[in-house]
């Protein structure tokens, strides 16, 4: 699975204690070599941003915040982001459904295309919709001609978006279901349940914490992405951008104060991520325990 | 193939397919068929023999190999720690960790140049000792590490978790010291699931844009990197010298999906013997 | 309610899972599909369900053509293997899924859906596990819910998939006595799939052996074990000693058992270990050998004899009368069968 590792369940403690180990220096020493480790590389960074989008104090955060074109940034973000979350959400579904629950040819190849979204740099993402929509692209003059604009404008945004989003939930789901098997939809089926009886009482609870972890990642991303959305933007202030790239123009306006504020906004909304995610994977940890003995 | 038990099969490969091909399949073969556009000697003299072109893929690859590099050593020690040994804060480190995952690249971007330029709180202290990160390929690197972190260690600590205990044991009774055990036993184990996160880290490090730009200091020739480049040629409206960087680093892409499904191929098999 | 399966041919690739196999089952009664694993009775169980289409063939029950329903129109009970409970509802809510998907026109009201599920929790013993997960239940208590679910909807008929197959050795028995008891009570024509030998010779009115895709052979259980058709049957029933012997004049003989053959050069006899009577003392025309080993096991005790021939025979004898005889290894001894079996039918297994 390119792009994004096996989802981990609940770290729980493998054994409690183990006769074999290593000795306690060795232990505490690779303890601290973690933790420093950590600290240095992700949390450093995060209390930065706080710390800087608050140096100046709540009335010059709350201004920047305020300010018509982070609010427009906000705006934009949150509309790709309603956008996208739904569509691929409903995508995924269908996805894993054909592909867990069926198998026909080319199912291996159909896995593989919806895992390259992940293998694939953002900015590629956001310059193979330019190539098919922009000025000079497949469609750019034909689009000229009827006065639609998709490229540095907010149709182009929200592809982009949805191309790097498209596999999270497809990719959470697949293996959840193909491990589930579809014996409960079979013993739906012949207890006299429809389809979309089977779908909604049988599957979708089995599925919903998969799903939810899916969704979480989703949204995280939708609204954090930086660079395929930075080729089809434009950078068109108040208009074309969204929060990571009114970050970026504050940034290189020197404006860091303000920037961090917009970016302070993005940092909580990784915080809740991961506070979310958590208490998924804790909620869905005795849930998704295969509750009968493995089939043989 | 005969008619199928469970509904929904032709609504829901339907509806995947159509989306697929309109998300997926048609913009990237339009970046295939676009870069066809030219002729052939145009395109290696685009995409391969610039000058500036080739120096950006050697930091892009180079860095990128240089960060999973990195993340394969810290990454298995993160991992380790975080499946064998208990304690406080445990399960927190562990949510931190995917944190990249989170974390918009961006506020990456600008947090990292901020603490390690020269007036950063770390920087600052780099630099009394002679190291420069920002604008440098070491920053570059460092940005690469910070987001290829979670893809080790998610990949490493499964293995290790499904490691068996018995293994260790027997290792000891047969008089194997610790560290021995570790480098028999061990680590030849987990040995597929570190190539497979070395190889997701690589692979997302050569693509990556909003954590690099910031501190690479993006100085042609020396800290431009591929995916910025694709992004001047843009912004010149430069399309086809676009495309063929593009598809270059596409090939790059799909070459390393294909090592990621052997790596991953090897080591289910791996775990099927034990 | 009777099932009629008409040469169902399935096959997957190139795997032919049955060929052209019928199968009937006559109203109340309680069949078991017999054989090894590969040998293609899931399948056509499945395919009597409509959970798999058949490539060609078809399935009639109750006189109705029902080849190309869906397994909801055709209502039969399915029993899974592995219980296949639905594993966020409660067992009462499993027991009710059925009743509760019906459409809006022929639903029971609440009361009444709740009175028939804690009548069919009762039916299965189960009434005070109502409000428990299925993970929080036995293996023999899971599958017992999973029986409750499927007669919930008053199926016209009954299947079920290795219903026994994940449950350790002793359970297995006692919920093969209880399904047994069960059927009698309820006689809803029911067909279920075992590899099980013991559990379809105990349980089943009618045992159907099933081999490589096809019906070996079909009958009462006395019947099928005292009369195996052919080896296959024979070697599958229970352990064989094979004698490999010269026929002359249309006859072979082992021991004292003359039995007549159709021309051939040799023929293979059969003989059951139990049916092989052990002895010190020669007598005319038995065969000879030596002990190699004994061994106790419960009632029964086990002694391999080697012939001259480097074969071996397998011999049981009850404790009792081996206490009489106590043989030591190496101690040479004879032996005739009882009771054997020749079958004519040169190299039909190999195909």
């Amino acid at each position: 699975m390119p792009g994004l590792p096996p989802r981990l369940r609940a770290a729980r403690p493998a054994e409690a204690r183990r006769a074999v180990t290593e000795p306690w220096p060795v232990r505490a020493g690779l303890i601290a070599l973690a933790l420093l480790f950590i600290a240095l590389l992700l949390v450093l960074p995060l209390v930065l941003v706080f710390q800087t989008a608050f140096a100046q104090g709540w009335r010059t955060y709350l201004a920047a915040i305020r300010e018509p074109d982070a609010w427009a940034a906000i705006r934009l973000t949150l509309l790709a982001t309603i956008i996208s979350v739904p569509l691929n959400t409903i995508f995924g579904v269908a996805a894993a459904w054909a592909i867990a629950k069926f198998r026909f040819r080319g199912r291996q190849l159909l896995l593989t295309l919806i895992d390259l979204p992940f293998a694939v740099s953002p900015v590629i993402a956001g310059l193979i919709f330019v190539i098919l929509f922009g000025r000079r692209g497949f469609l750019g003059p034909w689009l000229a001609e009827h006065g639609i604009r998709i490229i540095f404008n907010t149709p182009g945004i929200v592809l982009a978006t949805l191309f790097v989003t498209f596999p999270f939930v497809a990719r959470e789901l697949i293996p959840l279901m193909e491990a589930q098997g579809s014996d409960e939809e079979q013993s739906a089926l012949t207890l006299g349940a429809s389809g979309w009886q089977t779908f909604w009482r049988v599957t979708l609870p089995n599925i919903k914490w998969a799903l939810l972890y899916g969704i979480i990642l989703c949204n995280a991303r939708a609204m954090g992405e930086f660079g395929a959305v930075s080729v089809v933007s434009g950078h068109i202030r108040g208009r074309t951008n969204t929060m990571p790239l009114h970050i970026e123009v504050l940034y290189n306006d020197y404006q860091f104060a303000a920037a961090f504020a917009v970016a302070s906004l993005l940092a909580l909304l990784a915080v809740v991520t991961l506070v979310l995610k958590s208490l998924v994977e804790w909620r869905a940890a005795p849930a998704s325990a295969p509750s009968e003995a493995a089939a043989g | 193939m005969s008619r199928r038990v469970l509904p929904g099969f032709g609504l829901s490969l339907g509806v995947t397919l159509t989306y697929t091909s309109l998300l997926v399949l048609i913009p990237l073969g339009g970046l295939f068929l676009f870069s066809g556009r030219q002729s052939w000697s145009d395109f290696v003299a685009k995409a391969i023999l610039d000058p500036r072109v080739l120096a950006s893929y050697r930091l892009s690859f180079g860095t990128s190999a240089m960060a999973a590099a990195i993340n394969g050593v810290f990454g298995f020690i993160v991992a380790w720690v975080l499946v064998r040994y208990r304690f406080p804060g445990r399960r927190l480190v562990d949510a931190v960790v995917d944190l990249p995952f989170a974390l918009p690249t961006a506020v990456s971007g600008i947090a990292l140049v901020t603490l390690y330029d020269r007036h950063g709180w770390m920087g600052r202290h780099l630099a009394s000792l002679g190291i420069q990160v920002a604008n440098t390929p070491l920053g570059i690197t460092l940005a690469l590490v910070l987001i290829g972190l979670p893809f080790v260690v998610r990949t490493v600590q499964p293995a290790i978790k499904d490691l068996e205990a018995e293994l260790e044991e027997a290792a000891a009774s047969l008089g194997a010291n610790r560290l021995q055990a570790f480098r028999r036993v061990i680590f030849p184990a987990i040995l597929p699931a570190l190539l497979s996160g070395f190889t997701l880290a690589f692979a997302r490090a050569v693509g990556e844009f909003g954590s690099v730009i910031f501190i690479a200091g993006n100085l042609p020739m020396r800290t431009e990197i591929a995916p910025l480049l694709i992004v001047i040629r843009l912004e010149q409206y430069d399309y086809t010298g676009a495309a063929a960087i593009g598809v270059v680093m596409l090939v790059a892409s799909f070459l390393t999906l294909f090592v990621i499904n052997l790596l991953q191929a090897w080591s289910r098999r791996r775990g099927k013997e034990t | 309610m009777t099932i009629q399966a008409n040469q169902i041919t399935k096959r997957f690739g190139a795997f032919t899972a049955l060929d052209r196999v019928d199968l009937e089952v006559g109203d109340g009664q309680l069949v078991a599909l017999l054989g090894p694993s590969g040998s293609g009775k899931t399948t056509l169980l499945r395919i009597i369900a409509g959970l798999e289409q058949a490539d060609e063939g078809s399935v009639w029950l109750d006189g109705v053509d029902t080849t190309r329903q869906n397994p909801r129109e055709r209502r039969v009970g399915f029993v899974f293997q592995h219980y296949a409970l639905f594993r966020h509802m409660t067992v009462f809510e499993n027991v009710a899924f059925g009743l509760r998907v019906k459409p809006r026109r022929v639903r029971p009201g609440r009361d009444e859906i709740r009175d028939r599920v804690h009548e069919l929790l009762r039916l299965v013993q189960l009434d005070w596990l109502a409000d428990r997960l299925p993970n929080q239940l036995s293996g023999g208590q899971r599958q017992r819910v999973a029986l409750a679910r499927a007669l919930a909807v008053e199926p016209r008929v009954l299947l079920l998939d290795e219903p026994f197959g994940a449950l350790d050795a002793k359970v297995r028995k006692e919920l093969r006595r209880w399904l047994r008891r069960l059927h009698d009570e309820i006689h809803v024509t029911s067909v279920f799939v075992t590899h099980d030998v013991e559990e379809a010779l105990e349980v089943a009115d009618e045992v159907v052996v099933m081999n490589e895709g096809r019906i070996e052979q079909k009958g009462h259980p006395d019947q099928v074990y005292e009369h195996p058709v052919n080896s296959f049957v024979y070697h599958f029933l229970g352990s064989v000693n094979l004698f490999h012997t010269r026929v002359r004049d249309g006859q072979v003989r082992v021991g004292e058992q003359v039995l007549a053959v159709e021309g051939e050069d040799e023929a293979v006899v059969h003989a059951r270990p139990h049916d092989i009577e052990i002895s010190r003392t020669a007598e005319p025309g038995w065969l000879e050998g030596t002990v190699l080993r004994i061994h106790g096991i419960g009632p029964v005790v086990r002694v391999e004899v080697r012939r001259e021939d480097e074969s071996l025979v397998e011999v049981e004898l009850p404790r009792e009368r081996y206490a009489d005889l106590r043989f030591t290894v190496g101690e040479a001894v004879h032996l005739s069968p009882r009771q054997a079996k020749v079958f004519a039918e040169a190299g039909r297994q190999s195909n």
